[in-house]
């Protein structure tokens, strides 16, 4: 078992490296660098105009002027040699920092919407599958696809439109504009329960919907194998029967997409976020690759690689420790 | 015709008060009061002995500012949102230069100044400060605090590679910044400078008061190295121009108002680290050196409170919902108008005007001097250009895509502005497709099967514009009518429409013949300023001659041509107008300009924006209506928030 995860971890190396090369090219692949953008960018919000001489002294500022393979060297080595994932043009701060204060907030809102969708979708999933065509089964298919097929973004305008008209709420943020420099009081924390919902919601149905359907169809195949019959026939109660046995094995997907969280660090939710006005890590990596920012967004999509590698692992052992079939093949 | 010239009499007699007696004009306003009248919270903290009493707070003589409408009270909030872009950009709370735009834009006024005198010859402008004027922290304001901007930040290559900004610089020649005494400065140049204060007075002009000498010192390199080398580290930064411009900045970086210590100008000033927070306030600086004609100290607003809002949707549903005082720019289009009026309500908001200094909502850039010799000539020929702008139905776009507002508009200064130019203005604006063909036939006479016209070497002429739609999304609407309108006279069009982040270098491939943009800084006293921006902008291969005349090493983007007579004519005047020192001579530079415009007709022009406007707060008194938006004029900060006041 050692030696698998030792292995793990050395195969890890050349494909991190190989995604640093493929993300820093495809970053700068679109024509035209972070300088151009910001121009452009000025010139679009107020009219400013930059003078050739300042654009040269921009690149040179940003040390854009150097060739691509000088400006990926420095930048992998730093990362390397210092744990220094250089500096956001953008922000003009070290990209670490930058990540590092959005990730609590990112954290909170991956968990809580993963435990949304658990909470919601395996009683559900059960339901349907031990009643399969019911009423019920039908009326919960029915909510799952829509909630799979409304756009994120939509449903989270309708809700903050309804959370306007109809419970005269603040909308977007995480926090009434009063409680956003108080300090924790009860009262805080059930204002922040009254905008969470949205983004949990939100970000849990479409989740949710998949969930159940998957569920639904693993355990309808267990529920027809031999060895529930043989169960039902020693007498054992039907709810423990089916929590036993069948749910354990239907389980199984849930857990190798659990290493969704990690990716959802970093990448989490961004439209949504962007509607939302919430300070997650999507909106930051979403905007740092609309600016060709490249060192914010480079370092970004490698953390989220890491992310993803050591997720992958983290589920493929807990799949392993669940379910003494993959253990044992 | 006769309106035009009236204006003109009138707008050369303002500037003639400004340039030539600038002295004299305005000590009349600023009258001096025996005691002054402050914030109850303030005075409550002197009573405490926190702070010392107003009159020694204030400046001897204050900066008298007249409210809009009424005399205010005390107290309140103003509700901002913001979208999480540069919050440095000051036109959201404050515009505190030295001198500053009056707030219709028509003429220059002392601010951090009291008065300032020209030279005349142009040269050299000498600036009075206020005798006893404070930074928030209650240190005085000196020259040395001018010094120090000019010499640790504007002029150190490390944190402006650029060298200064091109207001301070002649012929290339940086301007010379010298300390008469505690409140007096001069700025010399090498030759006449005759803009500078209108230069100063915009948007970029801000620069120069935002850099306290006695708490920025600590962060110079040169003055306290050692200290410097510590804070870098700690920070995790390598070079000291990225360091400085994330925690000090030098212009329109966030920085600039994030650090809760450093002293400001501004009415109000930051309490807490504002990066990376949902929601911030600003306070009142106990030390603001202006009052109103009653002898109250402003601002009459306790504080400001800005809200993030990544989304224009939310936004505008905050809006309706009453979080914003002032509606935000972005979310003010006439296609929300209709949403606005809706849910108005007799307690909620009301909409105000705004003029817009933009004088076009699109100009047709073409690119005249295109690497391919047969497409130049084409584009460099009169009568295509003359035929594209007839056949544009130009009501259509304005009823379709601007809901009716605007009128028929080229490349000229905006009626309002004392350089509004009759013939440039309308020229060749009539929708008339009879004409447009004729003009066209002259240039592309051969047409193929399907109508569309060829090339002399027989190919189809595909007319390549690229849209920027992340800057103006009603471009690629605009572009769907104007597209048809051209197909109908056999030129082949075909919209490019790209986002922000690829649109400047995408235009410069060769299958690009042209682009769209926005026809900024029109009105009052601006097209002065910006009086490049009547000439063709995307030639730039004449710009580029016209570079290494003025400079043989300048750096070049494109291959240098020599221009047109007219034209270099043109580049002429931009040379002379810097140099002119005269208000007359200036408006009969600027005038000469505009007929060599109106006779080369380069940039084809849509229309006139018009109908623009914000919705207020009804409690939020004093706002101007209309307000002004823009650039160089940077809008709506000129309208003294200071004097705005809640009403309940």
């Amino acid at each position: 078992m050692v030696q698998y995860i030792l292995k793990r971890f050395l195969y890890m190396i050349p494909t991190l490296l190989a995604v640093s090369i493929v993300s820093f090219i495809i970053i700068n692949l679109p024509p035209g660098d972070f300088v151009d953008a910001l121009i452009a960018q000025r010139r679009a919000e107020s009219g400013e105009n930059v003078t050739p001489e300042e654009e040269v002294g921009l690149r040179k500022f940003y040390h854009l002027d150097q060739p691509l393979p000088v400006q990926y060297v420095d930048w992998i080595t730093g990362i390397i040699l210092e744990g220094d994932f250089g500096m956001s043009l953008r922000w003009n701060r070290p990209v670490d920092q930058l990540i590092w204060e959005r990730l609590a907030m990112t954290f909170a809102l991956s968990l809580s919407s993963m435990l949304f969708i658990w909470v919601v979708a395996i009683p559900i999933g059960v339901y349907s599958a031990v009643n399969q065509y019911s009423i019920g089964d039908y009326l919960a298919t029915f909510v799952g696809f829509i909630g799979l097929a409304i756009p994120n973004f939509l449903l989270a305008l309708v809700l903050l439109y309804i959370s306007f008209r109809f419970f005269d709420q603040s909308v977007g943020g995480l926090f009434s504009p009063e409680y956003i420099d108080a300090p924790w009081s009860l009262a805080k924390v059930a204002d922040l329960f009254s905008h969470m919902w949205i983004p949990m919601v939100v970000l849990g149905t479409a989740g949710t919907a998949s969930l159940i359907r998957t569920l639904r169809a693993n355990l309808l195949d267990e529920l027809r194998r031999p060895y529930v019959t043989t169960a039902r026939t020693k007498g054992l109660p039907e709810y423990w029967l089916l929590i036993k046995y069948p749910l354990r094995h239907a389980l199984n997907p849930f857990v190798s997409s659990l290493n969704d969280i990690f990716v959802n660090l970093v990448s989490g939710a961004t439209i949504v976020s962007i509607v939302l006005s919430l300070q997650t890590t999507g909106p930051l990596l979403f905007d740092a690759l609309r600016n060709q920012d490249m060192y914010l967004a480079g370092s970004a999509i490698m953390m989220l690689s890491v992310l993803t590698v050591l997720g992958t692992l983290f589920s493929d052992l807990l799949l392993a420790w669940l379910d003494p079939r993959i253990r044992f093949s | 015709m006769k309106r035009t010239t009236r204006m003109s009499i009138v707008a050369l007699f303002v500037m003639l008060a400004v340039v030539v007696m600038p002295t004299s004009i305005f000590a009349q306003s600023d009258m001096m009061c025996e005691t002054y009248n402050e914030a109850p919270e303030l005075a409550e903290r002197v009573a405490a002995g926190e702070l010392p009493p107003v009159e020694e707070r204030l400046p001897v003589n204050p900066r008298v500012v007249d409210p809009y409408d009424s005399i205010g009270t005390y107290g309140g909030q103003m509700f901002d949102l913001y979208n999480g872009g540069r919050l440095a950009e000051f036109r959201q709370f404050g515009y505190e230069n030295l001198v500053r735009w009056s707030v219709d834009g028509s003429e220059v006024i002392p601010n951090i100044a009291e008065s300032w005198e020209v030279s005349e010859d142009g040269t050299t402008y000498t600036f009075t400060l206020r005798e006893g004027m404070k930074w928030s922290d209650g240190e005085l304001f000196t020259a040395d605090d001018i010094l120090f901007w000019w010499e640790q930040v504007e002029t150190n290559t490390d944190i402006n590679p650029g060298g200064p900004h091109n207001y301070f610089v002649v012929n290339g020649v940086p301007a010379e910044v010298t300390k008469i005494d505690d409140l007096t400065v001069e700025f010399k140049f090498s030759q006449p400078n005759g803009l500078f204060l209108q230069n100063l007075s915009a948007s970029y002009g801000v620069r120069v008061t935002q850099f306290p000498e006695h708490y920025l010192s600590q962060f110079s390199m040169e003055l306290n190295p050692e200290g410097v080398t510590t804070l870098m580290e700690e920070a995790g930064f390598e070079e000291y121009g990225q360091w400085w411009i994330s925690n000090v900045g030098s212009y329109g970086n966030d920085s600039e108002y994030n650090d809760p210590n450093r002293p400001t100008m501004q009415p109000w000033m930051t309490t807490a680290p504002f990066i990376g927070q949902e929601r911030f306030t600003l306070v009142r600086n106990p030390y603001y050196f202006k009052v109103d004609p009653e002898c109250n100290q402003l601002p009459y607003i306790d504080e400001r409170v800005f809200t993030l809002v990544t989304d224009p949707e939310v936004a505008l549903l905050k809006t309706i919902d009453g979080e914003d005082s002032v509606s935000a720019e972005g979310i003010s289009q006439p296609t929300n108008r209709a949403v606005f009026f809706d849910n108005m309500t007799d307690d909620n908001y009301h909409f105000v005007n705004v003029i817009n200094s933009n004088f076009n909502t699109m100009l047709l850039h073409l690119k005249l001097n295109h690497p391919d010799a047969e497409v130049a000539s084409i584009l460099q020929d009169i009568n295509f250009r003359i035929g594209l702008s007839q056949a544009m139905d130009r009501q259509t776009v304005i009823d379709t895509v601007y809901i009716g507002q605007g009128i028929p508009h080229q490349q000229a200064p905006r009626p309002e502005s004392p350089f509004y130019n009759e013939r440039l203005a309308t020229q060749y604006t009539e929708y008339d497709v009879d004409a447009a063909n004729a003009a066209l036939d002259m240039v592309l006479p051969e047409k193929d099967a399907e109508g569309f016209r060829l090339l002399p070497n027989g190919e189809r002429f595909t007319f390549n514009i690229i849209v920027n739609e992340g800057f103006r999304s009603d471009w690629v609407d605009v572009m769907q009518i104007v597209e048809r309108n051209w197909e109908d006279v056999g030129i082949d069009t075909n919209p490019v429409v790209v986002g922000d982040d690829v649109w400047r270098v995408r235009a410069q491939d060769d299958d690009i013949h042209g682009y769209v943009w926005a026809g900024e800084n029109g009105t009052g006293l601006l097209p002065l300023v910006a009086a490049g921006g009547y000439t063709p902008e995307a030639a730039w291969g004449w710009k580029a001659w016209e570079s290494i005349q003025l400079n043989p090493d300048a750096e070049l983007t494109a291959e240098p041509v020599e221009p047109p007579a007219e034209l270099q004519r043109q580049y002429e005047i931009l040379n002379e107008l810097q140099q002119a020192i005269t208000p007359e001579s200036q408006a009969a530079l600027m005038n000469e300009l505009l007929d060599l415009s109106a006779d080369q007709f380069f940039t084809i022009g849509l229309s006139l924006p018009m109908g623009d406007y914000r919705v207020v707060s009804n409690n939020l008194k004093n706002v101007p209506d209309p307000l002004i938006a823009g650039w160089l004029y940077p809008g709506p900060a000129p309208a003294n928030f200071e004097t705005f006041y809640i009403s309940e």
